[in-house]
């Protein structure tokens, strides 16, 4: 009975998410109307616009490096210092090495 | 106990390596018209020096590793991707000048030099991931603390 009524509430909720994030009628933030769904909503401005601004027939691609690259600069950086901070951590440390 | 795995492995590995290098540069220089890009192109790379690593074992590995070399092209990488990023530093960061102007790689969508900065950059990055990546699979396997 419990476990039935936990798995309804949880349901409730999910189909509550769903209402506010629905786009069409859901809670809205910022700018109203038309300008909110094309401002939160980018994904078809980057089909439409992407190959005539980037270049990049793939879209991914062209988000990576271009609109979003600030992310990718941090992708890189943390690929550095996740490696840098292996080989530190696993370094033979100089004791160990004189024994 | 010998450190590389038998012969069947080792031919396999011969045979394959070639062919999975291959296949990551092909994803690496295709970056912009097919799905993939340097990431992805650069892991692929790094999965045949794994497969190198584990088909002829650590020393062999190591005999063609050579620290500062991964580390001159990791460095070379990143610094490839700010300086292209850097470009179009006049209008703004990662403003990609070299297709709006037409510069250089500015041909029709879809063909291989097109796209302005992309495939430079998704070169500089699959180099970058490609020597980190082998750095990281060399220290963890050379640097290991238990004995057999």
């Amino acid at each position: 009975m419990k476990k039935a009524l936990g798995a309804l509430a949880l349901l409730f909720i999910l189909g509550i998410l769903l209402i506010v994030a629905n786009p069409n009628y859901g809670l809205k933030f910022g700018l109203s109307g038309k300008d909110w769904q094309t401002y939160r909503y980018t994904d078809q401005y980057y089909i439409e616009h992407g190959i005539e601004e980037v270049g990049g027939t793939n879209i991914v691609t062209d988000i990576v490096f271009d609109y979003r690259g600030y992310d990718t600069i941090g992708e890189a950086t943390v690929l550095f210092t996740a490696i840098a901070g292996a080989v530190a951590l696993l370094r033979p440390r100089r004791r160990d090495v004189n024994e | 106990m010998s450190e590389d795995m038998g012969l069947i492995v080792k031919s396999t590995a011969r045979a394959t390596i070639p062919l999975i290098g291959i296949f990551g540069a092909y994803i690496v220089s295709h970056g912009h018209l097919t799905p993939g890009g340097g990431f992805q192109g650069g892991a692929t790379i790094a999965g045949a020096g794994v497969l190198f690593l584990i088909a002829f074992g650590l020393s062999e590995a190591k005999k063609r590793y050579d620290h500062h070399v991964y580390s001159a092209l990791e460095s070379l990488g990143g610094l490839t991707f700010l300086g292209i990023a850097m470009l179009g530093l006049s209008v703004a960061f990662f403003y990609n000048v070299l297709w709006r102007k037409g510069i250089a790689f500015a041909g029709k969508p879809g063909t291989l030099l097109s796209a302005g900065y992309l495939p430079i950059m998704n070169l500089a990055v699959g180099l970058k991931v490609f020597a980190g990546l082998i750095s990281a699979i060399i220290a963890i396997a050379s640097y290991r603390r238990w004995n057999e």
